[in-house]
Formats: structure tokens, C-alpha cells, sequence
């Protein structure tokens, strides 16, 4: 089987655009859909386009995108997390008590991370080194989380925040901090995967992992730092989304995990591992923050969001699923 | 010359199974070395253990003259050697570059890989490879299985490989592919480069060997400088028996046509089949991996059925749409990948032999436990398959006595046409000589036998016709006293002799 | 030997159940009443009917996350087909198991006609059915069900609650069915090696929609004894069942990676875990408390068996 690509016919530009856009084909396409939402929304109802819902779309709904980027590497890399809506959750909280109980502001930050990248360690080790596949520990993982979380604050909000530790409501130039969060992680992330030896390494592991091992690649090592490097994201995650209203409720976000893990697959993440990029995965975390909100816009009940979310995957992962019969 | 890698006493046993004994070669820089066996020899193992995938359990590797412990391939490779898999193992996903460079990029000043150097390091390798028409930003996914191969090779060189390990490169190539694939071999040798070379085409060796080492059921047998050897004095080193000792074909009566294919095509894979299969014959199919020989297998089997043509058995026209219908036709299929597509590993000789009869052995869909014991012990029985018993789990048996278990599987649903596909492949001499006797016995008793072998010794030994396959569509058909290997091995490749004058060029 | 390296495992399961029981009637005489027995097993139904096919599903080295979706659907059309459309309420009963039956049988579908594994089908359709039951129901519960509809979740026969004879029967089919029929026969090989299944001739497309189809059959049928039980539905009934009835599961023996199991060992497993959840709520745990003893089980079960396992190969 020859590739088109292949052919020697076509010239040197030519070759690279078709490569750009079979590299790029989903971003484009989530691009296009966001366009054409847009348009067709503010048609029909043109306060669709005012500042404050726009900030509610990009900014509210920044953290879920940042978690989509940690996820995005764990699918990249073969291997997924159900429990990172818990896990967001906790850290939200951990974040907002030690605020409230007068930390250092920074140290309420930072906080979260450290946790994340901790737990993370944990449940990469389980996944990499006593090989339990990463649904059954995630699974685990978000029970505990979620029924620790619970238990421990009895579901009570966090209320008094100070208000220097509001990071998430914080503006520059007019615009909200988590956009600057959103883009720039985004932009470091997906400059990361492609420049640095171990994005090529995720990539890899999640390709074809026998052929990984055989190359050299620590495997279990860098399983274990993926699920870090997600566990950095949630905490980041977490930190815009304890800081972005005045109380936290103590509670998980409710459906965050399926709501991060759409936003990579739809972003292009293939599901069985090996490709995808963080810039899809962003883009799509904005499409979904969009359609949720044009759903109330468009005077259609906001109860039927899970429904198109579950369609959404559903479509991208049969797209997937053909276009893998094409490749190899 | 100091060699660049030398083993010494090499021992290797997996379990109980001893597969290598003692084994001794070095390779000499600017020096291609072939390594020559018959499948379960033993050839697979050493490499790699030289490579680093494998410990030896006894025995020393030298590098250049340093005794070496490999733990990792990676470790191998630090020290030069490379090696280019008969399953290639690139990144769909990735490009070529990427792919030519993985685990060992170059790096800008920030420590980030360096596209451009990649690249261009990339174009440059695949140039001197005379392979100036792949584009290095392709995704390898996308790419031709010898153009695949060159990458491979590409991404040994990249490392600076002083001995590179080729595990039979040509075995999926067509012609034309696999005399460009010698000649980026021949380059590697004026490099300096160390070649193990691992092949079963016997005018390759000829063609590029400096020197052959011939492996036999895990032991060392020799190593000999090419000008001393001759094709026939390779084959008995390999066998180490004549091959009419090896195939006990015994002469029957044929009978009725049962099966018979009318210009059977799937896809593009398997194109315009005629054949006819009758009773009391075994009619073998040779040819090289991807000439079509076990799509065509598949399509009969219906497995990918057939999307043109016509499929009878006793002259009637049949469909055949899933295994389920070929076997309710009588036809039986052993299967190439025994691990794979023939066993059930982690169950018992009980369970797999009535795996194929479950319907048969069963009163109101349950299934008669006495009635299941019973096949399989008179299995055991029949077809001699060494077990402690039926509840023996099947992992725990050799690889001939797995197979055993396979054909007894579809022995016991009274097969009228049995297809066996590489029937002895990874099996040891002796239980090889045991499945042909069982062949031989089968088609006797008046089945229908079509067998596929890559070994063309075993497709001349066993077969009373000799099809040969290429590009999905037969090409030649040999009577057992027509088909030599010079006419056979010419038909396989579309070659003829000048062709392999050419190759000694 | 397979059966003697299950019949270990369902062993140690006894034994752990028995250590449980004892502590528990030592730390509360409450705990060893007919009542409270009663009470237990009323309230494990609905898992243990989960399980039983799920035993199924994960025998043939698959998974279906979408259970509890499902179910909560059913629960949904249930109310909707009987409240909202006027239909007879036996009538509906049937049709919302039917629904979960139709549900099950998209999973399978989806898996075997496009290919798609059945953790990303399944979490797929874990979205899709929840959001369909969220966009029908729009957040509206409904009430006011006949007094003889709670028969089935409220009421006993011959002094044991209604759904315990289900379980008991559809466990008993079940074990059968596995242990000694060649569609169960099919349903282990499959997990063992799919390839190898096909290529001997068993329809491995038609095993897997049939089981995936009874998985949602069977949510359906949980779904309508929920229903009866608590007198009410609501849109997030069931969420977050998956977990349970794969703990159960896992913790029975099944392997995640399929080819091992039993629907005995299932249930020793739900026993068990109803126990412990039992065992904690008497020790003054509240409902979420139990779900991190899920969460830790699961993984440990899982740990425990993959060493084993690995004990056993070496």
C-alpha cells in the first residue's frame, strides 16, 4: 500500500500542506465548528456574543481545558483517567481550606500541584510498574477521591476566601487571568510535545509500546511521568476553578471527568493512543463550553448537554476508528 | 581484524526447552555474515540475545574485543549494534524522521529536539540509501512495507551501528524491492559495517555472504567462508538428513474433486484463484510471504470471504461467509499463527480440541462433559500428543505437540478439505517428521490437503502438485516430478536464472 | 488447573466473608438479625443483578461503564411511558426493560461493527444514555406509583424480599449458562483469545451483542425494582453503579483481562461487599465513607490477584 503522499508527482509544497492537514485535520475541523457555531447562535440570538457570556465561555470553562492537556498526554500515551474530576475537585478544596485558614497565599497555590503530581505518582506507578489497567485504577481512584472529599468535608461550602487569593478573577488588560492560563499552557504544552525528546517519547510509548521497548524507551519511567505531568495540569485546573467564584462547594465538579476526557477525544486525541495534540484538546474544551452555553441561548434545555457530549464522542471515535483502517 | 561482535558458548533455555546449545560466531567489520537455520533452530534467539532483548543464561558477548552484559536493548545499542526486525517495529503515528531518529534525537543548545537537524539528518541517510524518493515528514503509517524496511535500516545507521543485525529483510519484499534492499546492504558492508544476515533465500546468501554459520535445533553446526559451501551442502548442514528421509509421503489413489475455486478473488489481495482440490492429495501452495498464499487460505476459510468468483464443493456452488459456514462445508483450516489464531493457551487439551465441535457435543445447548473427556483422551491417543492428560493446560505443551492439538481440533470435525498453513513451523525435526506422517496418513484416509509452507523443502517433500503464488494470483502449477527448487524458487520470485545473475552482481 | 486455581480464590473469598461476619456480630448485635439480613439483601439486589452479566462482559475481556446509565434511563422511560404517556404501568415496566435491552445492544453494536474497544464504547454511551435520561426527564421526578407496583421492591414472597428470587434465579441461570452451556464455553474462549475463538468457528460478533444486550436487559430489570424500591424516579439514579457491580465483580475472581471467572465467585464477592458497606454504616461510616472502601477494594483485589496470577506463571 503506497501512500498518495508518497508519490514523487507531487511537488515539495504541495506534499507539505497535504502532510499539515492530515497532521492537523481535527484541530481544523473543531476550528471550523466553533466558527460556524458562533455565527449561527449570534444569529439567532446576537447577546450570544456579549462580553459577559463570551467571558463565561472562555474564561469559566479555562480550567477544563488545562485538565484536557494533562489528559490528552495520558490518552496520547495509552492510557486514560476517569477520576480527574475527583481529583480536581480535592484539590480545590485543599486549596481553598489552607487559604482560609490564612496560608500564604502562594502556598495555596502551589499547594494543589504538589498534591496532584503526588497522587498522580501513585496511580502511575500502579498502572506502569504492578501493570493494573488505568480504567480499574482510576475507577478506584475516583471513588476515593470523591468519597473521601465528601466524607471529610461533609459537603459544606467554603465560604470567606480572602480576596487576594482569587487568581482566576484576576485581570490584565480587561481580560481574565485563566484565558492567559488557557493559552499559554496550551501554546508551552504543545511546543513541549513536539521540541522536547519526551513528547516524542509519549507519542511513541502510545504508538506501539513493543516496539518502544525495544527502542531504549523507559516505559513504566515515563508512564509514571505522564500521569505527573496530568497531575500538574489538575492542580492548575483546580487552582482556576477554586479561585473563580467567591465559595468553593466542596464538591466534584459534577461529570468534569467526561466533560475533560470529550474535550481530548473530540479534540482529536485518538482513543486507542499514539496521536493527537494538546491544541485540538483545548479548542475542543472551548467548542463544548460554547455549545452549553448556546444551548441556553438558543432556548433549548441545558439538560440535554450530556446528551451531545455523548454523541460528540461517539461520532469522533467511530471518525477515529475509520481513519485507523486507513492508516497501516 | 579484531571482529566487532563475538559470542562464545552462548546458552539460552526457556522453561525446559533448551533452544540454544554452545553457540559460538563472530562478525568481522566490512564482513556479511549469514545466519542460516530452519525455523526452530534457534536463529531468532541468539539475535536477540545480541541484540539485548534476551539474557543468555550461559556464555560471553564481546564487543570489539570488551566482554559486554547487555540488560536492555538500549544497552546494545549503546554499543553499536542495531538491529532492523523481521516485524518492523517504527511509529505509525510519527514521521520518518522521527521514526530514523526516536531515542536518540539531535538536540538544539535548549536541550529541544532539533527538527531541522533531524530532518535533514533523515534526507541524508535515506540519499546515501539511494532512497532519494521518500519524504521524510511522511507519516510511516502511510508507507509501502519496503519502504518501511529502508527506514529501518536508516534509523540502524543512525546510530552509528558497527554491526547490524537483519532478521530475514527481504521475506516481504517483491523482486525489484529486494535487489535494492542488497544493494543498501552492500553499502553498509563498504562502510565497515558488521552485517548478521539472516535469510532463507539461498541465492541472497550467495549473492552477499562473506562467511555462513549454520544453526541446527539450537546446537552450532558451522561456520564456513562462502566459496567452500554450495547450495546443497547448506541444506544437509541445516536438515542434517537427506530430504527424502525427512518427508514420509506416502503415494495414494485421488479421487472426486471436492473443492473447486473459479476465479476466487477478496479485494485486491487474493486475485482471480482457480484450483481443484480432490480427494486423497495434498497439492502445496509456495511462494513469498505476502504473494497471497494464506489471503487465499483465508477467503476459502471465510474468514475475508471471497468478493468475486465462485467457491463449489462437490460441484456445487457454495457461499462461505464466516469460518462457522466453511467448517458446516467440511473445511478444515490449521492456521499459520498457532499461538494466535490456533489455541486457546490458558485452557486445557479438552477444552480446546471440542472448541470446534462445541454444537456437536452438546444436548440442549449443554455441553456433554463425558462425551468432550472422551475426544480428547482418544485425541491424545491418535494423534500421539505427549500430555500428562486432557486437563493439561495447552501453554504447557512443546510447539509440535500444540500443533497436534490443533489439527486434532479440526480432525474431529470431520473435515473433508484440510488446509494447513506453515503446518511446522517453530516445531523441532522430530515432531515435524510426526505432523507430515500425519499429513501423509490424512490425506490416505481420502481428505483434501492444501498446504502452505514457506520451506520449499517441505512443499517439494510432502506435496503430489505444487502451486506458486505471487501478487495475490497463482502463477505456476508443478507436478511433484516437475517441481525441482531451481523451478519452483524461479516462479516464486518471477525471476529465472539471470535474475540471480543479476544479484550476484 | 484453572478450576482448582478458582475454586482457591472462592476459598479465600469464604474465609474473608466468615472473618467479616463474626467481627461484625461481635461489634453489633443488631447486625445478625433476620431484618437486618434481609434488609442487606434487599438493598444488594440491584448490584447483584448487575453483576451477573457483567460477569459476562468482563469473561470476555470487555467492560461496560454503561450500566448505571442505563439503568437510570430505564428508570426515566419508566416514569415517562407510564406518567407522561398514560401507558399501563405493567406495559410500561416492560417496555423500560426493554429499553435497557435496546440500550445494551447499541454497546454492542458500536463494538462490533466498528471495531470501537468496549472501555471507550461503553464511556461513550455512559455520557449518551445519562444525557438522554437528564434531557427527557429535564430534572422531574416522578411519584405516586401504585401500592401493588411496590410489591417487587418493597414486598416479600414466602417471607424473603421480591427481588432476592430474582437474583437467586437469574444467579442460578447464570452459573448454568457460564458453566456448562457452549455459549459459555464460547464466552470464555472469547476472553482467553478472541482470534483463536473465531477462527475455530464460534460467531464471537453474535456471542458479544448477546451479552451485551442481556447487560442492558438487566439494568432495565434493576432499574424498574429500583424504582419500586424507593417509590420514586429521578434523571441520576444509578450514577456511579458501574463501580459497584465491577468491584463486585473483580472481587469475585473474574480477571479484568478476561478468560477467568465464575458467577459463584461473583456473588461471593457482592456478599462480601455488602458486608463491609454494612459493617461501616453500623460502625458510624456515612454512605460516602463506603465508596472509598469500594474504590481501595478495587484496586486491591486487582493488586492482590495480578500478584498471584504472576506467582502462579513463575
Amino acid at each position: 500500500m503506497t501512500s498518495p503522499l508518497a508519490t514523487p508527482r507531487l511537488t515539495a509544497p504541495v506534499r507539505r500542506l497535504a502532510t499539515t492537514l492530515e497532521a492537523n485535520g481535527q484541530e481544523l475541523v473543531v476550528f471550523a465548528v466553533i466558527v460556524v457555531l458562533f455565527a449561527v447562535v449570534a444569529m439567532i440570538n446576537p447577546r450570544f456574543l456579549s462580553d459577559t457570556n463570551l467571558t463565561t465561555i472562555f474564561s469559566g470553562n479555562a480550567y477544563v481545558a488545562v485538565a484536557a492537556i494533562g489528559m490528552t498526554l495520558v490518552i496520547i500515551s495509552g492510557n486514560i483517567d476517569v477520576s480527574v474530576g475527583s481529583l480536581i475537585g480535592v484539590l480545590a478544596t485543599i486549596s481553598g481550606t489552607l487559604a482560609v485558614n490564612g496560608y500564604p497565599i502562594i502556598i495555596c497555590w502551589l499547594a494543589p500541584l504538589v498534591v496532584g503530581i503526588a497522587i498522580n505518582a501513585f496511580v502511575g506507578v500502579l498502572v506502569a510498574y504492578v501493570r493494573i489497567p488505568s480504567i480499574v485504577v482510576t475507577l478506584g481512584m475516583l471513588s476515593v477521591l470523591k468519597g473521601g472529599l465528601i466524607s471529610a468535608t461533609a459537603g459544606a461550602w467554603i465560604n470567606d476566601l480572602p480576596p487576594d487569593f482569587m487568581l482566576a478573577q484576576f485581570r490584565l488588560f480587561g481580560i481574565p487571568s485563566p484565558i492567559y492560563f488557557m493559552v499559554a499552557l496550551t501554546i508551552l504544552a504543545a511546543l513541549w510535545m513536539r521540541h522536547s525528546g519526551f513528547g516524542r517519547t509519549i507519542y511513541a510509548i502510545g504508538g506501539n509500546p513493543d516496539a518502544a521497548r525495544v527502542a531504549g524507551i523507559r516505559i513504566e519511567r515515563s508512564i509514571v511521568g505522564v500521569f505527573m505531568i496530568h497531575g500538574f495540569f489538575a492542580g492548575i485546573a483546580a487552582v482556576l476553578f477554586a479561585t473563580q467564584l467567591q465559595v468553593i462547594q466542596s464538591t466534584v465538579p459534577p461529570n468534569l471527568e467526561l466533560t475533560v476526557i470529550t474535550a481530548s477525544v473530540v479534540g482529536g486525541v485518538s482513543i486507542l493512543g499514539g496521536t493527537g495534540t494538546v491544541i485540538g484538546s483545548t479548542l475542543a474544551a472551548i467548542l463544548f463550553a460554547a455549545i452549553g452555553s448556546a444551548l441556553i441561548f438558543t432556548n433549548v434545555s441545558a439538560y440535554w448537554l450530556r446528551a451531545v457530549q455523548g454523541l460528540l464522542i461517539l461520532a469522533t471515535v467511530l471518525a477515529d476508528m475509520a481513519r485507523r483502517r486507513r492508516l497501516r | 581484524m579484531m571482529p566487532v561482535v563475538e559470542v562464545s558458548n552462548i546458552s539460552k533455555s526457556f522453561g525446559n526447552l533448551r533452544v540454544l546449545k554452545d553457540i559460538s560466531f563472530d562478525v568481522r567489520p566490512g564482513e556479511v555474515h549469514a545466519l542460516l537455520g530452519e525455523n526452530g533452530a534457534g536463529k531468532s534467539t541468539l539475535i536477540k540475545i545480541i541484540s539485548g532483548v534476551l539474557q543468555p543464561d550461559g556464555g560471553e558477548i564481546k564487543v570489539e574485543g570488551d566482554v559486554v552484559r547487555f540488560a536492555s536493548p538500549r544497552d546494545a545499542r549503546h554499543t553499536g549494534i542495531a538491529t532492523v526486525y523481521q516485524e518492523l517495529l517504527l511509529f505509525p503515528e510519527l514521521t520518518v524522521a522521527e521514526n530514523v531518529y526516536l531515542g536518540h534525537a539531535p538536540r538544539t543548545k535548549w536541550r529541544t529536539l532539533d527538527w531541522q537537524a533531524m530532518r535533514a539528518g533523515a534526507r541524508a541517510l535515506l540519499d546515501s540509501l539511494d532512497s532519494h524518493d521518500l519524504d521524510v515528514d511522511t507519516k510511516v503509517g502511510l508507507l509501502s512495507v519496503a519502504n518501511r524496511q529502508r527506514v529501518e535500516i536508516a534509523k540502524a545507521l543512525s546510530q552509528d551501528a558497527r554491526l547490524v543485525i537483519m532478521d530475514e529483510p527481504t521475506a516481504a519484499l517483491a523482486d525489484a524491492d529486494a535487489k535494492r534492499l542488497l544493494s543498501v546492504v552492500r553499502r553498509l558492508r563498504e562502510r565497515g559495517v558488521g552485517i548478521v544476515y539472516v535469510s532463507h533465500r539461498m541465492p541472497e546468501i550467495f549473492a552477499l555472504a562473506d562467511r555462513v554459520t549454520v544453526l541446527r535445533d539450537g546446537a552450532f553446526i558451522g561456520t564456513k567462508p562462502i566459496g567452500e559451501v554450495t547450495e546443497a551442502s547448506l541444506v544437509s548442514m541445516m536438515v542434517g538428513r537427506s530430504i527424502d528421509q525427512l518427508f514420509p509421503k506416502v503415494a495414494t489413489a485421488v479421487g472426486e474433486t471436492i473443492l473447486e475455486m473459479k476465479n476466487v478473488s477478496y479485494r485486491n489481495v487474493v486475485n482471480n484463484i482457480s484450483l481443484k482440490l480432490r480427494a486423497g492429495e495434498i497439492v502445496g501452495i509456495a511462494g513469498l510471504i505476502g504473494s497471497g498464499r494464506t489471503e487465499t487460505a483465508l477467503t476459502i476459510f471465510g474468514i475475508t470471504p471471497a468478493t468475486g468468483g465462485e467457491i463449489l464443493i462437490d460441484g456445487k456452488p457454495v457461499t462461505i461467509d464466516s469460518p462457522a459456514t466453511a467448517r458446516s462445508h467440511g473445511i478444515a483450516y490449521v492456521p499459520e499463527d498457532r499461538g494466535l489464531q490456533g489455541l486457546i493457551k490458558p485452557q486445557t487439551i479438552r477444552e480446546n480440541v471440542s472448541l470446534a465441535i462445541l454444537d456437536r457435543l452438546a444436548k440442549l445447548l449443554v455441553v456433554d462433559r463425558r462425551r468432550e473427556g472422551a475426544l480428547a483422551r482418544e485425541s491424545i491417543a491418535r494423534f500421539g500428543i505427549r500430555a500428562r492428560g486432557a486437563e493439561q493446560l495447552v501453554r504447557q505443551l512443546s510447539g509440535g505437540n500444540q500443533q497436534k492439538v490443533v489439527l486434532a481440533k479440526w480432525i474431529a470435525t470431520e473435515p473433508r478439505v484440510l488446509i494447513m498453513d506453515e503446518p511446522t513451523r517453530g516445531i523441532d525435526v522430530g515432531a515435524k517428521a510426526e505432523i507430515h506422517a500425519l499429513m501423509s496418513k490424512l490425506a490416505g484416509q481420502g481428505l483434501a490437503v492444501l498446504m502452505i509452507s514457506s520451506e520449499l523443502p517441505e512443499v517439494l517433500g510432502m506435496s503430489d502438485r505444487v502451486l506458486v503464488m505471487r501478487g495475490g494470483a497463482i502463477v505456476a502449477e508443478f507436478d511433484r516430478a516437475e517441481a525441482t527448487p531451481d523451478a519452483v524458487g524461479a516462479a516464486m520470485t518471477a525471476a529465472g536464472k539471470h535474475a540471480v545473475a543479476e544479484l550476484a552482481s | 488447573m484453572t478450576l482448582r486455581s478458582f475454586l482457591r480464590h472462592e476459598t479465600i473469598l469464604l474465609i474473608l466473608l466468615v472473618i467479616a461476619l463474626i467481627i461484625l456480630a461481635q461489634q453489633s448485635d443488631k447486625f445478625f438479625t433476620t431484618d437486618n439480613l434481609l434488609n442487606q439483601g434487599r438493598l444488594m439486589a440491584e448490584v447483584g443483578l448487575l453483576a451477573l452479566p457483567m460477569t459476562f462482559v468482563i469473561v470476555t475481556g470487555g467492560i461496560d461503564l454503561s450500566v448505571g446509565s442505563i439503568f437510570g434511563l430505564s428508570a426515566i422511560l419508566l416514569g415517562v411511558f407510564w406518567h407522561g404517556l398514560g401507558i399501563p404501568l405493567p406495559v410500561a415496566m416492560v417496555l423500560a426493560v426493554l429499553v435497557g435491552g435496546v440500550a445494551g445492544l447499541g454497546n454492542g453494536l458500536i463494538m462490533t461493527r466498528f471495531n470501537v474497544p468496549p472501555l471507550i464504547a461503553t464511556l461513550a454511551t455512559l455520557a449518551l444514555y445519562r444525557g438522554l435520561a437528564e434531557g427527557i426527564s429535564q430534572a422531574r421526578s416522578v411519584r405516586g406509583y401504585p401500592e401493588w407496583f411496590f410489591v417487587l421492591g418493597q414486598g416479600e414472597v414466602l417471607g424473603l424480599p421480591t427481588q432476592l428470587w430474582f437474583l437467586f434465579g437469574l444467579a442460578i441461570a447464570a452459573a448454568a449458562v457460564l458453566g456448562l452451556t457452549t455459549f459459555g464455553r464460547t464466552t470464555y474462549a472469547i476472553g482467553a483469545n478472541e482470534v483463536a475463538a473465531r477462527f475455530s468457528g464460534l460467531n464471537v460478533a453474535r456471542t458479544k451483542l448477546i451479552i451485551y444486550a442481556t447487560s442492558g436487559l438487566i439494568a432495565g430489570l434493576a432499574a424498574v425494582i429500583f424504582v419500586s424500591r424507593v417509590s420514586t424516579t429521578r434523571s441520576d439514579m444509578g450514577t456511579g453503579l458501574e463501580l459497584d457491580v465491577i468491584t463486585a465483580v473483580v472481587l469475585g475472581g473474574t480477571s479484568i483481562f478476561g478468560g477467568k471467572g465464575t458467577i459463584i465467585g461473583t456473588i461471593l464477592g457482592l456478599v462480601l461487599m455488602q458486608v463491609m458497606k454494612s459493617g461501616l454504616a453500623l460502625a458510624g461510616v456515612k454512605g460516602d465513607g463506603t465508596i472509598v472502601v469500594i474504590g481501595v477494594v478495587l484496586i486491591a483485589a486487582i493488586l492482590l490477584g495480578n500478584l498471584l496470577s504472576r506467582n502462579g506463571d513463575g
